[in-house]
């Protein structure tokens, strides 16, 4: 029996401030729920003017009080207002290409930079052909650096 | 003064007008005479212009609330700074403010050295067609002139939010940006229409597209400088249908800045070029479309307004006109245009640099666009809050510092890489140097560290390259650091004006990644004479007061902080409740040193006993706004120096000629 009060007494000292640990808004939980929803575009608002976000908050802090998980709290909204209800697309198709899109361009566009670079470059290896005889003697060629290294000094 | 302003704006119209048909019989006559009737027009409307921009500002200033606009913007009780910056407070005052900007610049450009320049018609009258453009919308749907049909004893009053120095300096800024792209991209179309393929536009407007992107950054770090004191939500850049509609720009001109210099020395990119402009400048007619339409939610929108279709069908306009122009000349663009030398190379890195300024444009557009873009086709509707733009925008601009770290040690035409690897040493051991150090010192957030690494390594890559040009300044010229250092800066004040701005950009990095990942935020409520203590502040609050200023009542709490146990001062934020206004305002106090901001919210009171206060902890959100200066500093730097370098590619085909 004693051992029954005792495990009783053990068990509610770890429970007790568990259970009454209400969050708040300065609880890590809310904050992270509170990020991800859009409140109607009232988001980026300031708390103390704005009445809409205000019961958001409340909302929220009552929910995660009430024992609700977060999924189940971005659910709530989700089934409410639909993917409006956050501030970030969902999932689904209109979410994937919301996300995708960006690395496509991105991925394109290096497929074009890269085609075009090769373009550019080919074009260079063939001019380079045409105009391999430009040098006509190693003398040249020293002059023509000599001179080179003049002007990069007279820049100074 | 209803007639004087109304007629100016008729004026306006068709002055402009006059303007064009002068040009187009001058270019079809080759009479100098139309031409010169056409510059006169110029004349005239930046007259006109200012005087129906001096005449609002005059009722502004003294209260004429029989004037619709001056009543719904202005109260008695308005100090006159903000009566005056009302101006642009609207819709049909903004839209005046545009006109009044374009036209003066319009008079710069056909009244500068280059007014014999057979560019010229073509160019003042391409910026007439967008005078006569604004002037139209105002006469038809915003005219800042308009009556009221029953005089109010007082006006409206100004939204508070809008009563802060930023409202003297962002609008205006940016309206200098936006307009001022106007002017490359009617340089750009004329040199196409006149078949004109080399670099002389470019050579031409160079100051005019570098001061553009000036006031574009200066005008998005004042409304970040803005947003932050005045929004009360702690933060400086929300992602903003609107303020992303001034990034998209300052994005692609930032493109334009890099790609020109390809142009200027190998004469290519021609395509690429012009078709980075007429971007740059129909995005500026599209931030003005969004905050018009109303299409997109916004705080910056102007809520009563149904000038997005004007604004669209303009737009739709000038595009399909400018792409008609780029394809009839798309031949001849790409005619003698010089090849890259190899992989390896500066013009390589600047073209991966504009596809990954490109890409964030993009990503921009995308996400500011697809709320409404999924909701036509697919019926979902969804937002794109900051998040999403965090998310997405973080790699690319991550890639872009990195980038930026390595292109200015590559050289022009060939790069050696082991030449490369050598210079890229001590900007490494730099990056490395930071990020070991944060790991040691317990800095969490790995993707932080990366960025901040990144900076860093970017930053290096800079200082290195300055140490480099002193250094071979010294060794041919002897002279002392402080000499060389100077006359190196002054000698290419283009490159090195372009290194400062490169500075300022990993100044904010710092800000902008520290600020996003270290900010801590915590609500409490306080009774009086009790603290709160976040990080290594403790904030008592001593008494919640109650006083009224120019007929608002305004309620301060008194405060004192302590950071690490030392005393450092009081801080007062406040609630103003105008008498024009249903919501009352928030007056942030903030505390700043060079590491961090206290910012501190008065959220809301039971009594003048028991207070609630929202109090953040920014970290490096002041090295945001030093970054931004020194970003200014470095473009005025580069734009009162530095030589244009079309010369660069005429002297290089003359050296080929003689050598071939």
């Amino acid at each position: 029996m004693n051992k029954k009060i005792l495990l009783t007494t053990l068990l509610l000292l770890i429970l007790i401030p568990g259970i009454t640990t209400a969050f708040t808004y300065n609880s890590k939980e809310f904050k992270h729920i509170i990020g991800q929803l859009d409140m109607q575009g009232h988001a980026d608002h300031e708390l103390s003017t704005c009445s809409v976000k205000k019961i958001y908050y409340d909302e929220v802090v009552e929910m995660l009080n009430g024992g609700k998980s977060e999924p189940e709290i971005i659910q709530s909204y989700v089934d409410e207002y639909g993917q409006a209800a956050l501030r970030t697309p969902g999932g689904g198709t209109s979410g994937w290409i919301a996300w995708g899109m960006p690395a496509a361009g991105v991925g394109i566009g290096s497929v074009i930079v890269g085609v075009w670079l090769r373009k550019l470059t080919a074009k260079k290896a063939e001019s380079k052909l045409e105009t391999k005889a430009e040098w006509n003697s190693e003398v040249e060629k020293e002059i023509a650096a000599k001179t080179f290294d003049e002007e990069r000094r007279k820049l100074f | 003064m209803y007639l004087i302003g109304n007629i100016s704006i008729y004026l306006g119209i068709v002055i402009s007008l006059y303007g064009i048909i002068a040009n187009i019989v001058g270019i079809k006559k080759k009479s100098s005479k139309w031409i010169e009737s056409a510059r006169g027009a110029v004349l005239s409307l930046a007259f006109v212009a200012s005087i129906a921009s001096f005449l609002l500002l005059y009722l502004l200033g003294t209260s004429q609330f029989q004037y619709k606009y001056v009543a719904s913007y202005t109260n008695e009780s308005l100090p006159i700074a903000y009566k005056l910056t009302a101006f642009w407070a609207g819709n049909a005052g903004s839209l005046l403010l545009w006109a009044v900007l374009l036209a003066l610049y319009t008079a710069m450009v056909v009244f500068s050295k280059e007014k014999k320049n057979p560019m010229m018609p073509y160019v003042s009258s391409i910026l007439m067609v967008n005078i006569l453009f604004f002037f139209t919308v105002m006469a038809l749907n915003a005219n800042p002139f308009e009556m009221t049909d029953k005089i109010p004893a007082d006006g409206k009053g100004l939204n508070p939010m809008l009563q802060n120095p930023g409202m003297i300096l962002h609008p205006v800024t940016l309206y200098m940006g936006y307009v001022g792209l106007a002017v490359p991209f009617a340089f750009g179309i004329a040199a196409l229409i006149l078949k004109r393929m080399d670099s002389e536009w470019i050579k031409l407007t160079r100051r005019w597209t570098l001061l553009a992107w000036l006031f574009l950054t200066l005008g998005n770090v004042i409304g970040g400088w803005w947003a932050y004191l005045e929004l009360g939500w702690g933060g400086y850049w929300a992602w903003d249908p609107v303020e992303n509609a001034s990034f998209l720009p300052w994005l692609t001109v930032s493109a334009f800045l890099h790609s020109v210099m390809i142009q200027e020395r190998k004469n290519m990119l021609k395509t690429w070029n012009v078709s980075l402009i007429i971007l740059s400048y129909i995005l500026t007619l599209f931030g003005t479309f969004l905050v018009r339409s109303g299409i997109l939610t916004s705080v910056h929108a102007f809520g009563d307004s149904n000038l997005g279709t004007y604004f669209l069908v303009f737009m739709a306009f000038m595009m399909l006109f400018s792409l008609y122009i780029v394809m009839t000349r798309y031949g001849l663009l790409k005619k003698d245009s010089s090849p890259i030398e190899a992989y390896f190379s500066k013009e390589s890195s600047f073209l991966l640099n504009n596809m990954i300024l490109v890409a964030a444009a993009f990503a921009v557009f995308w996400g500011t666009m697809y709320p409404l873009i999924s909701e036509t086709f697919t019926g979902t509707k969804v937002n794109v809050g900051a998040p999403y733009f965090d998310k997405v925008m973080a790699p690319i601009l991550l890639v872009l510092i990195v980038l930026m770290g390595i292109c200015p040690l590559i050289a022009w035409q060939k790069a050696v890489f082991e030449k490369f690897m050598k210079n890229t040493l001590w900007p490494l051991a730099m990056g490395v140097a930071t990020a070991i150090i944060l790991f040691a010192v317990g800095v969490k957030g790995i993707y932080a560290i990366i960025g901040l690494s990144a900076t860093s390594f970017m930053f290096g890559t800079h200082l290195q390259e300055f140490a480099r040009g002193i250094g071979a300044r010294r060794k041919a010229t002897k002279e002392n650091v402080l000499k060389a250092a100077f006359k190196l800066t002054v000698k290419n004040q283009r490159r090195y004006g372009g290194y400062i701005v490169h500075i300022g950009i990993a100044v904010i990095a710092v800000g902008v990644i520290s600020s996003h990942t270290y900010s801590t935020e915590v609500l409490k409520t306080v009774d009086a004479g009790n603290s709160i203590k976040t990080g290594d502040y403790s904030l008592k609050f001593n008494q919640l007061t109650e006083h009224t200023k120019n007929g608002n009542g305004i309620v301060v709490a008194d405060i004192d902080v302590t950071y690490k146990g030392k005393d450092i001062g009081k801080i007062k934020p406040e609630k103003i409740f105008y008498e024009t206004w249903p919501e009352p305002s928030t007056e942030v106090a903030i505390k700043t040193n060079w590491s961090q901001d206290l910012y501190v919210v008065l959220s809301s009171w039971e009594n003048k006993d028991k207070v609630t206060f929202m109090v953040k902890v920014n970290p490096f959100v002041s090295w945001i706004w030093m970054g931004g200066i020194i970003m200014v500093i470095g473009t005025a730097f580069a734009l009162i120096g530095g030589r244009p370098t079309t010369s660069r590619y005429q002297i290089n085909k003359g050296i080929s000629r003689v050598g071939g």
